[in-house]
């Protein structure tokens, strides 16, 4: 498209980099067929498409943000489903990253929703934090109905209803292969997954110890950064960021390593963009090295597993359990892996669904389940219909936000695909498929 | 880009409007703030905008008939539009006018293999029909390029092909019944699952309308079974004259390919940059796809090689595997893409017969020459359907210009060969002008009349189709009634 | 009036100032009935382009259809929505002309899958009621350059204007054909199996079912030999529960009962008047047995229903609001004046189709009545 943007503002590193993309926009509207707001409300406003022109709009006009630009603009998920259909290479992406930036500059949000915002961002990235607020909505989750802003009331019932004690596995520390060492790789451990879900890391340590890989946990890594930089929240995100960038960067210049895994793929697409984010900082270079060397859980045992099931030593017959993989926004499209999870499940033995329209977003993304809950509550409805649709046994997912989003609308246990295949590799059964409250999935033994 | 100029007296009751078309849709359902119209103020053809007065996004027949009767009652335009991805500016509004959006009627009201028909309502996208019959192995087969998103109301208003139209027919051929709303609100029904007129074919009348003449807002469709397979075969020839005779030897061979695209040298060189299928660098590439069982379409194509071969081709690729049949098509669709990250480029739509296209395609290349701007060519060979793609620079002045005149002047030149000026994209804003190329004064006239029979007011798109001044006098009585 | 051409049909046309009761060979004598001066186009003849390559034939209206046929078989090609031959159904003499095909949209049992003489339509050049030379289409496939009045005149007999010259999209002649037949379906059962048989990936080109004692249901295939055989085997097979099926491999033969059924031969010797209905293959099924009359012939796959009944009965009213249309195709002038030969119009649709007349034929000149 054309745009008209001055000299004098294209000075500006990040108006320069949002010019390049408004070009590529050629507005033909293809991404409006899978953006899942548009598919919900069927307005041009909330498409891709619409908010590309919105953003346009906004930023060559140094307009202050209106309130319906502002709304259209929240309502984007960033699934990116849109950057995966568009033919002309849109990085969308970091062109709304832009816009949020913009926003939060130089909007004045209600009250509420500003403290909601900071509330937020004082509390998810910071597990103990988290904990804390997880109990409050444990202890407070019966009085849901009492709560008068629809967010709070979203906040309250997604709490879990068990909250997992602190797992050690998480402390900084070195884990030693369990098979001749092919690899060293850290871990990331996040920040929110690991007070709602402690098994996920459990089990990603245990496969890639037991197939060969040494894993460190950096000291000093903590929060991607990934939920404050979607709100908009820069210096925040910029700032864990920077933490992790640092700490991982040590662990590479000193006993080097291969990959740096990321078994959230929220999170991971957020790494993958460090070298992006910093491009105009001084932590520039090892923000790229970072960069270079995040990778998914799937994208290294797709390297690691065997390729013949017969070699895996378990007495599960998995070939009798029906996995539905759900494929997360941020993995397939922010992360364009969309076979290796799903190749994995195969190889390790168990039958493999999808479910229908699988590139439309499960209503999770990062925090929108929160500040959205109208849309959110729809996009689980469809999501968990396509899933049902499909009677599986287990349903699988790459991403803790979609887990507890689908874990919260069905009565089929969901579990990470790392857990599975952690199950098929030698390790204990995943805990979610005995959880009260949950369909037990008959597991076939082998005689 | 000449647009008539707003009626005033609409303007100036925008307040009542909006609070009319607000007493009979929901809140969400009506835009007016300067700050959102804006998005509804152009379509694909991003070069000409104007945002207008209202937009309305009604979920239903009878909401879209309550929005035309007071449409109608206060003398506003409405353009009606589907998913905005128009390349003719079919769905350009001007200040005074509101824009209909049918995105929220977007169900599927009824399968019905029995009969193979689907009744959908407009909204719908295009391969959300053949979504919804997928799995009983069946399809709707017009595919526009854009039929990931544009809608079924789109596709009816402009009478939309695709790559499979030579075999299947375009959307005409496809449709058998709508459910129409006319201006004054009117709702009416035509066809059905049955076949044929049972007295004049308004139904054919009304596709390709371009939204002038009521708003469709269901459709029945025609759904067919797959077919038990398809293959492609690739041919590259070092001239377009050999490869536009080879098109008519395997068309008179009595073989009905269910595609034939062709690609010249700029658009073979630009799509392997991008895509890297594997295309030879040669002066003309074609596909030709072929359906049926294996065994049919091993002797289809083998009938269709030896064709080939006796205009000594430079390539010729047999696809044996879908994956080598993907392999194939993959260029041909990142083509429009690949020009995309090139450029900007203005993509054209004119219609030749087949048999003049070697000359066609020396005269453009002439013409890019005196331009100074660059030609690619895309054509439908089976059915004579050109997509020469200009490439320009949007942000350097006077190049849109530039490039539309020599659009223009590619246009005239189809006409001249006894062709016309668009093929599937409609005329829109874009080609309006040219009409009186390949339309005398009374063929016009007698056009705009039967649009005096649907529309007296003239008030469902006015400014489309039509040259501004063969309208202009009917316009006029809108904003006289006033 | 037998203008020779376009230019002495618009004058004719122009100066008029009566009724023109349109015709060109004479042999589809179908509408309500016309008292006017006859102005025939049978002096408008001539092929003015055929470019086999390019699939495309353009013609004057006035050109018998046999010609057009003739110079196509040269060349391998055909029409292929393959028009009716009214002239024994309606015992008329005379030589269907192109134009007559058009303004009738007259087409035959290979319409269900290669789609109706509108659909192969590409331009036509005709003259209004007032006189005036117009055009619209052209000579190509993809063309929607304005407004589709091409399938406006079609099958607009002769009400709208008088057409002179017509371009259409060909296709080659396949090069062998077979006819499956499935035997002793009563009604229901046929629909079936025809549904089934144009639901399968075998590009059935025609289905059709003659009740009666010995009920036989009819599917062409078309194509190369090999091609054909292979369909029909599968075809076999895909309907092999609906009963005893024999197959018809000589090409010959099996376009003799396609003619056949294409002039609906078996009622060019049955007294009273004839209908055409059309409604969706389903509801034919439930028709057909309500119609109150055992002779009949269902063609596109249970979408066509011919029938003949005693002189005078009204047999629309038993279609009972099911959709769809019947029109009379034969019955004596009385009748046909007093019964509407054209399916009655929605009101708005009416209203619309009134509008259209008076814009193109403001004298009411051109077969007026006869449509509506």
């Amino acid at each position: 498209m054309q745009t008209t943007f001055t000299p004098e503002q294209l000075t500006d590193p990040g108006i320069k980099r949002s010019n390049e993309i408004l070009r590529t926009c050629v507005h033909c509207g293809f991404c409006t067929a899978t953006c899942p707001t548009y598919q919900v409300l069927g307005d041009e406003l909330d498409s891709p498409r619409g908010r590309i022109y919105l953003i346009k709009d906004m930023l060559e006009n140094e307009r202050v943000p209106d309130e319906k630009t502002v709304k259209h603009i929240d309502r984007c998920l960033s699934c990116l489903a849109c950057m995966t259909t568009c033919p002309s290479g849109v990085h969308y992406m970091h062109l709304v990253d832009h816009a949020r930036e913009y926003i939060e500059e130089n909007y004045k949000r209600s009250f509420s929703d500003r403290a909601l915002r900071w509330i937020l961002a004082q509390i998810l990235p910071y597990p103990m934090r988290f904990r804390v607020a997880l109990l409050g909505a444990k202890i407070g989750r019966p009085f849901a109905f009492l709560m008068p802003d629809a967010r709070l009331k979203a906040m309250l019932e997604m709490a879990p209803k068990t909250i997992p004690p602190v797992s050690r596995n998480d402390d900084p520390q070195t884990f030693a292969p369990k098979a001749p060492k092919k690899m060293r790789v850290a871990l990331m451990t996040g920040c929110a997954q690991k007070a709602l879900n402690t098994d996920i890391n459990d089990a990603t340590i245990r496969i890639l110890r037991r197939l060969g890989a040494e894993v460190v946990v950096a000291e000093g890594a903590g929060c991607c950064g990934a939920l404050t930089h979607h709100m908009g929240k820069t210096h925040e995100s910029h700032a864990t960021a920077a933490k992790n960038i640092k700490a991982w960067h040590a662990e590479i210049e000193g006993e080097g390593l291969d990959a740096i895994v990321i078994n959230t793929s929220g999170c991971g697409t957020t790494v993958k963009d460090y070298g992006h984010m910093f491009r105009n900082e001084p932590l520039a270079k090892e923000a790229a090295a970072v960069s270079a060397i995040a990778k998914d859980i799937s994208e290294v045992l797709i390297d690691l597993l065997p390729k013949d099931a017969s070699e895996l030593t378990t007495d599960v017959k998995r070939g009798d359990m029906t996995i539905a993989y759900h494929a997360a926004c941020s993995l397939q499209h922010g992360q364009q892996i969309k076979t290796y999870p799903k190749d994995l499940l195969k190889r390790a033995g168990f039958k493999v669904v999808e479910p229908a329209d699988s590139h439309l977003c499960c209503g999770s993304a990062g925090t929108y389940n929160l500040m959205q809950p109208v849309i959110s509550k729809q996009l689980k409805q469809r999501k968990v219909e396509t899933l049902e649709a499909k009677n599986p046994d287990i349903i699988a997912a790459g991403n803790i936000g979609c887990m507890m989003q689908i874990g919260g609308g069905t009565d089929i246990p969901i579990v990470h695909t790392v857990e599975l295949l952690d199950w098929a590799t030698g390790g204990p059964q995943p805990p979610a498929l005995t959880v009260e409250g949950k369909r037990t999935p008959e597991v076939p033994i082998l005689r | 880009m000449e647009m008539p100029a707003p009626n005033t007296a609409v303007l100036s009751k925008k307040a009542k409007i909006v609070e009319r078309l607000q007493s009979v849709l929901p809140k969400d359902a009506v835009i007016y703030d300067e700050a959102e119209t804006r998005a509804y103020e152009c379509d694909g053809l991003s070069a000409y905008r104007c945002p207008p007065l209202a937009a309305v996004l009604p979920s239903s027949t009878e909401e879209v008939s309550a929005v035309l009767k007071i449409c109608h009652k206060e003398g506003v335009p409405v353009v009606p539009r589907g998913s905005g991805t128009s390349l003719a500016g079919g769905a350009l509004p001007t200040a005074d006018s509101i824009i209909l959006g049918v995105a929220r009627l977007n169900d599927v009201i009824e399968t019905d293999y029995d009969n193979r028909v689907i009744k959908v309502q407009t909204g719908r996208t295009n391969l959300s029909v053949t979504g919804a019959v997928e799995e009983e192995d069946f399809f709707y087969a017009p595919d526009p390029s854009s039929q990931l998103a544009c809608a079924i109301a789109g596709n009816i208003a402009m009478n939309s092909g695709g790559a499979h139209c030579l075999k299947y027919g375009v959307t005409t051929n496809n449709l058998l019944g709508v459910t129409l709303v006319m201006m004054d609100g009117t709702i009416t029904e035509l066809g059905g699952a049955h076949l044929d007129a049972g007295g004049l074919d308004l139904l054919g009348l009304i596709c390709g309308s371009e939204g002038q003449l009521g708003v469709v807002t269901e459709a029945t469709l025609r759904i067919l079974r797959k077919p038990e397979g398809a293959r492609p075969v690739l041919m590259g020839f070092d001239n377009n004259e050999v490869a536009g005779a080879c098109v008519a030897d395997i068309i008179k061979a009595g073989v009905l390919p269910v595609a034939i695209e062709f690609m010249d040298r700029p658009c073979i060189e630009a799509t392997e940059a991008f895509a890297q299928a594997g295309y030879p660098m040669c002066e003309a590439l074609l596909i030709v796809e072929v359906e049926g069982s294996d065994a049919e379409i091993d002797e289809q194509l083998g009938l269709i090689m030896q064709i080939a071969r006796k205009h000594n081709p430079v390539e010729l690729r047999e696809s044996k595997s879908s994956d080598e049949s993907a392999k194939i098509w993959l260029g041909r669709k990142s083509a429009f893409g690949a020009m995309g990250q090139i450029n900007d480029y203005m993509c054209l739509d004119g219609t030749i017969p087949v048999s003049s296209l070697p000359h066609v395609l020396k005269r453009i290349s002439e013409m890019s020459k005196e331009y100074g701007l660059d030609v690619a060519n895309v054509f439908h060979a089976g059915d004579g359907n050109m997509h020469p793609l200009i490439l320009f620079d949007a942000n350097k002045p006077g190049d849109l210009e530039l490039c539309e005149a020599l659009g223009a002047d590619i246009l005239r030149l189809c006409v001249e060969v006894g062709g016309c000026l668009t093929g599937e994209h409609g005329v829109g804003i874009e080609k309006r002008d040219l009409m009186v190329d390949q339309f005398a004064a009374d063929d016009l006239e007698n056009q705009m009349a039967v649009k005096d029979v649907f529309d007296p007011t003239w008030l469902l798109n006015p400014s489309k189709v039509f040259p501004l001044a063969s309208s202009e006098s009917r316009r006029a009585l809108a904003i006289a009634a006033e | 009036m037998t203008p020779k051409t376009e230019a002495e049909l618009a004058d004719a046309i122009a100066s008029a100032k009566t009724p023109l009761r349109i015709i060109g060979g004479g042999t589809r004598p179908i509408g309500n009935p016309v008292a006017g001066e006859v102005l025939s186009t049978s002096a408008l003849t001539g092929i003015e382009l055929y470019e086999p390559g390019a699939l495309t034939i353009v013609a004057k209206s006035g050109t018998p259809l046999s010609k057009i046929e003739t110079a196509l078989s040269k060349e391998n090609q055909r029409l292929a929505f393959e028009p009716m031959d009214h002239r024994a159904l309606l015992g008329t003499t005379g030589d269907p002309t192109i134009g007559g095909v058009v303004a009738g949209n007259i087409s035959g049992p290979r319409r269900v899958q290669a789609g109706a003489c509108r659909d192969h339509m590409l331009g036509v050049r005709f003259v209004d009621g007032t006189g005036t030379v117009l055009k619209n289409g052209g000579r190509v496939m993809k063309n929607v350059t304005g407004y589709d009045l091409v399938k406006l005149l079609t099958g607009s007999y002769g009400t709208l204007g008088v057409m002179s010259e017509v371009a259409l999209k060909v296709l080659p002649k396949t090069d062998t054909q077979a006819t499956v037949m499935i035997h002793g379906l009563p009604i229901a059962r046929a629909v079936k199996a025809m549904s089934a048989a144009l639901g399968s990936p075998y590009e059935v080109s025609a289905a059709a079912h003659m009740p009666g004692d010995s009920p036989v249901t009819m599917l062409r295939v078309e194509g190369f030999e090999k091609s054909v055989a292979y369909r029909c085997d599968q075809l076999k097979d895909t309907l092999a529960e609906f009963g005893e099926i024999t197959v018809e491999t000589d090409p010959a033969k099996s376009a003799k009962i396609w003619s056949a059924s294409r002039d609906v031969a078996g009622f060019h010797n049955a007294e009273g008047d004839v209908w055409r209905i059309s409604v969706k293959p389903t509801d034919g099924a439930h028709l057909a047995g309500k119609l109150g009359t055992d002779t009949f012939f269902m063609d596109w796959g249970g979408g066509l229903i011919w029938a003949v009944v005693p002189a005078g009965t009204d047999l629309r009213a038993k279609m009972n609001g099911t959709p769809g249309h019947a029109t009379l195709i034969r019955a004596d002038e009385a009748t046909r004046a007093k019964l509407d030969v054209f399916h009655p119009e929605l009101a708005p649709i009416a209203k619309v189709s009134a509008g259209l007349r008076a814009k193109f034929d403001p004298k009411g000149i051109l077969n007026p009545g006869l449509m509506a």
